[in-house]
């Protein structure tokens, strides 16, 4: 089976986080794998190993910023190989446009499968996914918390309220993945070193910017304010001043 | 009145040659068969240093230096070992049909000779009843459960030694002259005189032939049993271990002694940790055949211990029951069925705390903490096997370069107000490593530590963002690829500043940058805090009042006992300690080393709760820690026992007491 999968890099979630002019500042982010993308990865080696075929991770991201590293430790969990696509002014919060350059350069492969995360943990937007299905004309299900392959017919589970899901539906499709769908594991170091010679291309791609959504301000959340410890000799002096407190200050009462 | 005569018209040397060459035979084969199998194993190159090694030989061989820190069964065992060096020619002698002492006349060294094998046999008496009045009658805890064998052989050599003295004496018997250079002989010749000479030969002729046959069972038996410690030990003391005590090596070296850089590894000829039998060094194998299954190392075992599936003597003896059972397969260049690992099992090699105590306590240098952290490199990056915490552990490292993976840009929060320099040329580099700079407990250590270096005038700066995790964590727990990245990183960012001296509130930090770096380019001297601390409270730079409270203090593995460092954390103090039972080198893990305070831990087999209750035996107001894991460990272990004392590092107690008036 030609296995693709979408892997997005997101800034690491311990990376200083700073809004200047209610833009994400981000020089001095570090980068990794979406979390939810290292779920599709696993999934994708599974289904190679158990069926055969071959796994392409497909990324796009900004030219500037080396990512090696992290996709050499994806392809050492058993992607065969991998294709950057390159753009200058990379933003993550595009996801029409970063569809559109995304299945421009699938389209090539034929995939049977394309599989990816659920959202990315940058922008939470949840779309790229289904949107390059849709711009390849072929059905997706998404948020799937456990895949399985009969044949060429996959069986898809997904949580929803109160109740779970079962989609059928046979090849090509594309398939975002929900949080724990498979436990990734940790490759050897061997597996690390060779995948150093697996075939890894870098390509570049121009921006496509017709018609995508813009972020119009981002803002962090208020700091909270400290807690507050109220003193006194007994008990229900505490409680008396904390009823007080809770009807002048807090106004809850 | 002596044994050599015909018997049934066989000349009694007939007889012995056979059973000579029977006993003598097997022993020589089955040795060789254990030599063969030894050698299956890489090379590891100590055949240096010559004139130590004699040294080492003679004071931990000859000497007993170990040996006798466990006083009964010690010096049990030096009698008997001592004495059967005496009287070993004896056999020689005994095997001549007298010839041997003949010679010695020839040459008048007959007399002192015989007063030597004399007081060998004794020697070797007295040890044997003491050994088995402990065996016996005190019956160690340890012992309960062993097997028969050991009170076994006792009797066995008991019985040479007797027999000995009964050949001796008929010697005697029915000359004019008692041999006075045999004074036990000739105690035993009187008991025997007047016994009617029929049944006096035939006590003689018999206890001849006991006593070659226990000689000629003890040669069958030696290479069989735990008693291959009488060959295995003589290599394992020689060739014991010259680099400093708990510093593991590198995956590859060059020619020059220095550690192959990561991206320069073969791995298509690597293998990485050890699996198999022939992955371990020959050195490594010998141990096995050296063990005596004193188990003293399984006595000061946290592991053991706390009722986890490890026990470091077991290690020993998988090595060499595994080498037995599938010695033929081995030799012939087959696998057996099982791993060297599956012998040991994982959940033994991830219990253990690579605290040392094991390697400490034998008396005959076996190493068994650097078998389970090779087998933990086989495990984590061969196999990729390992407790799902330390996949968090790695992630952590790689990504953040620290345990907990908190941002790497908030490494030097903890400074914050304190004036210090920041990655700035500085006479010291205080490296704060990571429980310092992330751990909310932690950190008030390194503020303590700063305030009193800046209040004693130290000129010294930190590292800030460029600072990373020394590596420890990775290393103990076998990711050693990771270890080399961060220790290759840390070793360049420090030598941009031209560090030459470090201070460090970590005992890891300590060790590893110390003691492991050089081999990845870093060469420093490398300080606890304790000891700058102590150096310049005796240089009256600080004027620290006596502490009025009672303090005990635990000794960090890493700083005591590995690291050599006892007494300046005691001085730094300065008050009068109450110490527990286990103290200085001898001191009992916390159980965070080896990497195992980030991993799960039963709560009934919990490492540190022992040594928290050693520390609550104590009427100590206060325990005094001089390290991250153990201010953790200790503080957690008191309250889970329910004892309020607090956990205080030895800067904080400093700084509580500093003479603030002469500041």
């Amino acid at each position: 089976m030609n296995i693709v999968v979408l892997v997005k890099m997101v800034p690491d979630t311990e990376s200083r986080l700073e809004i200047v002019d209610g833009k994400v500042n981000e020089s001095g982010f570090k980068y990794m794998v979406n979390p939810y993308d290292e779920f599709a990865v696993e999934q994708a080696v599974q289904f190679k190993e158990a069926g055969g075929g071959k796994v392409t991770l497909v990324a796009l991201f900004s030219n500037e910023t080396s990512i090696d590293t992290d996709l050499r430790k994806m392809m050492a969990i058993g992607a065969d190989e991998a294709i950057v696509l390159r753009q200058e002014d990379y933003r993550g919060d595009r996801p029409s446009s970063n569809a559109k350059v995304l299945s421009n350069a699938i389209k090539e492969i034929n995939a049977d499968l394309i599989i990816g995360g659920v959202q990315g943990i940058d922008y939470y937007q949840g779309a790229t996914g289904p949107m390059v299905a849709h711009m390849l004309g072929i059905p997706h299900i998404s948020g799937v918390t456990n895949l399985e392959l009969n044949g060429d017919k996959f069986t898809a589970k997904r949580q929803i309220e109160g109740g779970l899901q079962v989609i059928e539906c046979s090849s090509p499709v594309l398939i975002t993945c929900q949080k724990d769908m498979t436990k990734v594991r940790f490759p050897a170091l061997k597996d690390i070193m060779m995948s150093k010679r697996k075939p890894f291309e870098n390509r570049e791609v121009s921006v496509d910017e017709s018609n995508d959504v813009q972020t119009d301000e981002c803002s962090l959340p208020p700091a909270r304010a400290g807690g507050m410890i109220i003193e006194g000799d007994s008990a229900e002096e505490k409680v008396t001043k904390l009823i007080e407190k809770l009807k002048t200050e807090a106004k809850v009462l | 009145m002596d044994p050599f005569h015909e018997y049934y018209g066989i000349p009694w040397y007939a007889i012995l040659g056979l059973w000579s060459f029977i006993a003598i035979g097997l022993h020589v084969y089955q040795v060789g068969f254990i030599v063969k199998l030894i050698r299956l194993g890489k090379d590891d190159d100590r055949f240096n240093s010559w004139k130590q090694r004699m040294k080492e030989f003679l004071t931990d061989w000859l000497g007993q230096r170990k040996v006798v820190e466990d006083k009964l069964a010690g010096y049990a065992h030096a009698l008997i070992f001592w004495g059967f060096l005496m009287l070993v020619s004896d056999v020689i002698d005994l095997g001549t049909g007298g010839l041997f002492v003949k010679l010695l006349e020839e040459i008048h060294l007959a007399n002192i000779w015989n007063l030597i094998v004399d007081i060998g046999y004794t020697m070797a008496g007295i040890g044997i009843l003491f050994a088995l009045y402990r065996r016996l009658i005190v019956r160690p805890e340890k012992l309960k459960g062993a097997s028969m064998e050991g009170i076994l052989i006792l009797f066995a050599i008991l019985g040479i030694v007797l027999t000995s003295f009964i050949v001796e004496a008929g010697y005697m018997i029915g000359e004019d002259d008692m041999n006075n250079w045999e004074p036990i002989g000739v105690l035993f010749a009187k008991q025997m005189e007047g016994i009617d000479s029929t049944t006096l030969g035939l006590i003689i002729d018999a206890s001849y032939w006991i006593h070659m046959i226990l000689i000629g069972g003890f040669l069958i038996e030696i290479p069989q049993t735990k008693h291959s410690h009488l060959i295995g030990t003589i290599p394992n003391v020689m060739f014991q271990d010259h680099d400093a005590m708990g510093t593991m090596n590198p995956m590859q070296m060059d020619e020059n002694d220095v550690a192959v850089k990561t991206d320069d590894l073969d791995f298509d000829n690597l293998t990485l940790g050890v699996n198999k039998f022939e992955d371990f060094t020959w050195r490594q194998l010998s141990d096995g055949w050296a063990c005596t299954a004193c188990a003293r190392c399984q006595d000061v075992c946290p592991a053991y211990n706390s009722g986890k599936n490890l026990n470091p003597m077991q290690i020993i003896m998988d090595v060499k029951n595994y080498g037995k059972e599938h010695g033929s397969l081995l030799l012939a260049g087959e696998e057996p069925p099982e791993t060297m690992v599956e012998r040991f099992t994982p959940d033994a090699i991830w219990a253990c705390t690579t605290c040392y105590a094991c390697v400490d306590a034998c008396p005959v240098h076996i190493e068994h903490v650097p078998k389970l952290t090779d087998a933990r490199r086989h495990l984590v990056m061969e196999a990729s096997d390992f407790p799902e915490e330390l996949q968090n552990l790695f992630n952590n490292l790689e990504r953040n370069s620290n345990p907990w993976g908190m941002g790497a840009h908030t490494r030097a929060d903890w400074a914050e107000g304190l004036d210090l320099k920041i990655g700035e040329p500085a006479e010291y580099l205080f490296y704060v490593g990571c429980a310092g700079s992330f751990d909310d407990r932690n950190k008030k250590v390194s503020r303590a530590t700063a305030k009193l270096l800046k209040e004693a005038g130290v000129d010294f700066s930190i590292l800030g963002e460029m600072e990373m995790c020394n590596g420890d964590p990775a290393r103990r727990a076998g990711n050693e690829f990771l270890f080399q990245m961060m220790a290759e990183m840390n070793v360049e960012n420090m030598n941009s500043l031209g560090t030459l001296k470090v201070i460090t509130a970590c005992p890891h930090c300590f060790h590893t940058i110390g003691k492991e770096y050089e081999k990845y380019g870093g060469k420093y001297e490398v300080y606890h805090h304790s000891q700058v601390l102590n150096d310049l409270r005796q240089k009256g730079k600080l004027e620290i009042n006596k502490f009025e409270d009672k303090v005990t203090f635990h000794d960090p593995c890493y700083l005591g006992r590995i690291g050599g460092e006892t007494e300046a954390p005691r001085e730094a103090l300065g008050g009068d300690l109450i110490e527990m039972e286990r103290h200085g080198e001898k001191s009992f893990c916390c159980g965070g080393g080896g990497a195992r305070v980030w991993m799960e831990e039963d709560a009934d087999k919990r490492v540190n709760e022992i040594r928290a209750k050693e520390a609550a035996k104590t009427d100590a107001d206060c325990v005094a820690v001089g390290c991250p894991f153990c201010m953790t460990m200790m503080s957690d272990g008191l309250k889970e026992i329910g004892d309020g004392k607090p956990v205080k590092d030895i800067s904080e107690i400093m700084l509580e007491n500093l003479n603030k008036e002469e500041a």
